[in-house]
C-alpha cells in the first residue's frame, strides 16, 4: 500500500484537454480539490463530468495536461485508499451479496475475515443483514444500490468519488447516503461528488466547480459562485422615505398607507454589508420594523447557466 | 498487493463457478452419458456377436454346383448340401420357393466369385447363406492342404515383433508417437471445453457493468490472468471427474466390452518430446486464450461473442486437412507455413512433434513464437479490456481502443 504524501491537493488538474475523435469534449480544464474537503463536480448531461472523472482515475487517457491523485497519475496500486461510485452501477449480479462484498474488500486490502465482518455490520445497518446469502439480481434497484455503495465506502477511504450518487435512491434511501456521506465526511475523507441536488451540494459542499461545454465555467466556494452569479437581496419593511445609497439598488417598491407600512426588495452590491447597511437606514430616519437577507439558489444559478445554449455532448463518449 | 489479489481472483472465480449446479450438470452429464451408451453398445456387442455366431452355426438346407471339385460329396451332405447338375434351374428352384438356398461354386473361386442364391430372410438373416458357403470353403482347402499351419498362415494369421532404431538407440516406435500426442489431445480439450468460458469471462464484466469499479480497484492484468487460472484449475476439475472414473473403467474393464487391451507400461515417453510438448502446449493455450479474451472485450453481449468463437475453433482444425502432408512430407511448403503461422502452429507442431519430425531448432522457434506472441497477445487483450470493457453497448474499433491506453 502507497503510504499517502499529508501535503498537497488530493486531487490536482492542469490543463486536461479530451477529445474524442475529432470532436473536444474537455478544453483545458484545470481545478484542485483539497484534503478533506467536499468538492462538488457540477454541470448539465453531457457536459463531461463522467469524463474527467474516468480520465482522473486511469480509465481514459487524456488528449492533453496531467491529473493527479495525490500528486501522481492514478492507478489501482497507487491509489491509496479510493472508494469510487461510477455513474454507471454494476456488480456480479448472479452472485451472493456477501460474496461480492468479501471479494472487494479483499481487493481493497482488507482480509477475508475482517471483509466479512464489515460487510455484516454494514448489511445490518441498511436493514439488509437478511439479504446476505441473495443473489444481487433478486434484489430491488434500490437494495442493489446500497450495495454497491456499501462496497465503494469500505476499508474507510480517504477520497471518495461518488457520480451520481442518490441516482436511484427513494427519499428515505437518500437519507441514509446522506448520512454515510455525513460521516465519511467527518472521518477526514476527500469528498468529490457529481450530482444535479442543488441543495444537497449547499448542504455538503465546500466548494465547487461547474462545468459547462467542457470548460470550467465557475469554480469556488458555494458563496463565490453564488456571489459571481447570483444576487444578493435585502427586504425591508419600514415607515419613513428609503433613502438612496451606492450600496443597493431598488428592485420592487410598495407604497405604504394609513393602515401598512413600505416595503421594498433591494438588490446589493456585491461589497455591501447587511447588518452596516441596516444601521444606516436606521441612521437615516428610518423605522424599520423587518429586515431579511437572502441569496439566489445554487439551483436557480444551475438553471440560468445550463438552462439555454448548453452544448449537449451524450453520445460523444 | 498484486499477488494477493491475483489469489483473491482466482479463488473468487473459481469457487464461484464450483458453486453453480450448472456447472455440475455439464460435468458430470458427459461420463454419464459415455457410460449409458458404453453400456449400451457393450450390450449390443455381445448380442451381434452370439447372433453372428448362431448364424455361422446354423443349418441351412441348401443345393450347390461344384466345379472347382473342392467341395467333396461328404463335406456337401455334413454341411446340409444337396448336389445338382443343372445350374439355372438351381436357381429358378430358389426364385420360385422350391429351394431355400443354391450355392455356385466356380472352377475358380480365388479368381471368380461363389455365387449365392437364397430366399430372402432381411439383411441380417440373409447372411447365413454366404457363412455357410465361406465355412464349407475352408473345411474343403483345410482339407486339400491337410497342414492348419499353412492353413493359417494362408489366411494371414501372421504374428510379428518390430524394432526400430533411432540415432543408435531402439525407439519406442507407436509407443513413443502416443505419449506426447497426448499434449495434442489435451489442448484439442482444453480450449474446446473451456474456450467458450474465456471468451466469456470478461464479456460478464461489461455486461454486468462492473468495470469502472473493477479497473479502478484492481489492475486489468491480474484480472485477465486470475480469471484464466480459474478457468484451468475449473477445467482441472473437470477433467479429474471425467478422468478418474474413465480410467478406473479402463483398467477394470480393459480387454472387455470394446476397450482395446494396451498395457500402458508398453508407452515409451521420450523426454525431449514431452517437454516440447509441454512448452508447445503452455504456449499455445496462452495464445489462444489471450485472442479469446480480446474478442470477449471487444463484444458487447456474449451472443456477440460466441459467434468468434467458432472463427477460433476452425483455426484449431485448419491443420488436421494437412495430416497426409505432415506425415508424408513435413518439410514441403504448406506445412512449413502451418507449422510457424500463429494459429495452426501449436497444433501442427505438436503432431509433428508426437510424429518425430519437428527438429530442435524448428520447435524452440515455435516455442518462443508462442510465447512472445502470447505475451504481446495478453498485453492486446488488457489494452482491449480497459478500453473496450466501458464501452457497454456498442462493439469497440480496434484501432480506436489500440490508439488509447
Amino acid at each position: 500500500m502507497t503510504i499517502t504524501p499529508q501535503h498537497g491537493p488530493a486531487i490536482s488538474v492542469s490543463g486536461f484537454r479530451m477529445n474524442f475523435g475529432n470532436r473536444t469534449v474537455i478544453e483545458d480544464l484545470t481545478f484542485d480539490v483539497q484534503r478533506g474537503e467536499t468538492f462538488g463536480f457540477l454541470g448539465s448531461n453531457g457536459s463531461g463530468k463522467t469524463t474527467t472523472l474516468r480520465a482522473l482515475l486511469g480509465i481514459y487517457r487524456a488528449t492533453s495536461g496531467t491529473l493527479h491523485v495525490d500528486g501522481k497519475p492514478f492507478t489501482p496500486e497507487n491509489g491509496g485508499k479510493l472508494g469510487y461510485l461510477p455513474e454507471e452501477r454494476g456488480l456480479y449480479k448472479k452472485e451472493p451479496v456477501l460474496d461480492v462484498m468479501v471479494y472487494f474488500g479483499q481487493l481493497k486490502g482488507l482480509s477475508r475475515q475482517a471483509a466479512r465482518v464489515w460487510s455484516l455490520a454494514y448489511l445490518e445497518r441498511v436493514e439488509l443483514a437478511d439479504k446476505s446469502g441473495t443473489r444481487l439480481d433478486r434484489l430491488s434497484g434500490g437494495q442493489q444500490q446500497k450495495i454497491q455503495l456499501g462496497v465503494t465506502i469500505m476499508s474507510d477511504p480517504e477520497l471518495l468519488i461518488l457520480d451520481e450518487p442518490t441516482k436511484g435512491f427513494d427519499p428515505v434511501n437518500r437519507r441514509l447516503l446522506m448520512d454515510i456521506i455525513d460521516e465519511q465526511k467527518a472521518g477526514g475523507a476527500t469528498i468529490v461528488m457529481v450530482t444535479h441536488q442543488m441543495e444537497e451540494v449547499e448542504r455538503l459542499c465546500d466548494r465547487v466547480l461547474l462545468l459547462k461545454d467542457g470548460k470550467a465555467e465557475a469554480y469556488g466556494t458555494v458563496s463565490e459562485v453564488q456571489a459571481r452569479y447570483g444576487t444578493r437581496t435585502a427586504t425591508v419593511v419600514f415607515t419613513g422615505t428609503l433613502p438612496e445609497d451606492p450600496s443597493y439598488a431598488v428592485l420592487q417598491f410598495r407604497h405604504g398607507d394609513a393602515r401598512s407600512e413600505s416595503g421594498a426588495d433591494l438588490a446589493l452590491t456585491e461589497d455591501a454589508d447587511g447588518a452596516e447597511l441596516l444601521r444606516h437606514l436606521i441612521g437615516r430616519g428610518l423605522q424599520v420594523s423587518s429586515f431579511t437577507t437572502s441569496r439566489t439558489s445554487l439551483e436557480d444559478i444551475f438553471l440560468r447557466i445550463y438552462g439555454a445554449g448548453s452544448q449537449t455532448l451524450e453520445g460523444a463518449l | 498487493m498484486a499477488h494477493h489479489n491475483l489469489h483473491t481472483v482466482v479463488r473468487f472465480e473459481f469457487l464461484r463457478t464450483l458453486k453453480k449446479k450448472s456447472f455440475w450438470v455439464s460435468t458430470l452429464i458427459v461420463p454419464v452419458v459415455v457410460g449409458i451408451v458404453f453400456g449400451l453398445v457393450s450390450f449390443s456387442g455381445n448380442s451381434a456377436s452370439k447372433s453372428v455366431s448362431a448364424q455361422e452355426n446354423a443349418a441351412v438346407t441348401f443345393s450347390y454346383l461344384d466345379e472347382s471339385g473342392l467341395i467333396s460329396d461328404k463335406l456337401g451332405q455334413d454341411s446340409g448340401g444337396t448336389p445338382v447338375t443343372d445350374r439355372q434351374v438351381a436357381i429358378d428352384a430358389v426364385r420360385a420357393g422350391a429351394s431355400e438356398a443354391f450355392i455356385y461354386v466356380p472352377q475358380s473361386p480365388a479368381r471368380t466369385a461363389i455365387q449365392v442364391y437364397g430366399k430372402d430372410l432381411g439383411l441380417f438373416e440373409s447372411a447365413k447363406y454366404s457363412a455357410v458357403a465361406t465355412r464349407m470353403i475352408a473345411v474343403a482347402v483345410k482339407d486339400k492342404v491337410n497342414s492348419p499351419e499353412l492353413t493359417a498362415l494362408a489366411a494371414g494369421k501372421v504374428s510379428f515383433t518390430q524394432t526400430m532404431f533411432k540415432d543408435g538407440k531402439v525407439s519406442g516406435g507407436i509407443f513413443a508417437v502416443i505419449p506426447p500426442l497426448l499434449f495434442l489431445g489435451l489442448f484439442y480439450l482444453v480450449i474446446l471445453f473451456l474456450g467458450n468460458q474465456i471468451l466469456n469471462s470478461t464479456v460478464e464484466e461489461k455486461e454486468n457493468r462492473v468495470t469502472e469499479m473493477i479497473l479502478t480497484t484492481l489492475n486489468p492484468t491480474t484480472l485477465i490472468i486470475g480469471k484464466i487460472l480459474a478457468i484451468l484449475a475449473t477445467g482441472a476439475v473437470q477433467m479429474l471427474t471425467v478422468g478418474v472414473p474413465a480410467a478406473v473403467g479402463f483398467v477394470l474393464l480393459r480387454g472387455h466390452a470394446g476397450i482395446p487391451d494396451i498395457s500402458l507400461a508398453a508407452l515409451v515417453p521420450e523426454p525431449s518430446a514431452m517437454i516440447v510438448g509441454a512448452l508447445l502446449l503452455t504456449g499455445g493455450f496462452i495464445l489462444f486464450s489471450a485472442a479469446l479474451v480480446a474478442i470477449g472485450s471487444v463484444m458487447p453481449t456474449a451472443k456477440d461473442a460466441n459467434g468468434m468463437f467458432g472463427t477460433i475453433v476452425i483455426m484449431m482444425f485448419v491443420p488436421l486437412y494437412a495430416v497426409p502432408l505432415i506425415l508424408s512430407d513435413p518439410g514441403s511448403r504448406v506445412v512449413q507455413i502451418f507449422t510457424y503461422f500463429p494459429f495452426s502452429a501449436p497444433v501442427t507442431a505438436m503432431l509433428r512433434n508426437g510424429l518425430g519430425s519437428l527438429s530442435g531448432i524448428e520447435a524452440t522457434i515455435v516455442i518462443t513464437e508462442l510465447f512472445i506472441l502470447g505475451a504481446a497477445a495478453i498485453a492486446v487483450a488488457v489494452k482491449l479490456f480497459r478500453h473496450g470493457s466501458i464501452q457497454y453497448t456498442s462493439k469497440v474499433r480496434l484501432r480506436t481502443a489500440l490508439s488509447r491506453r
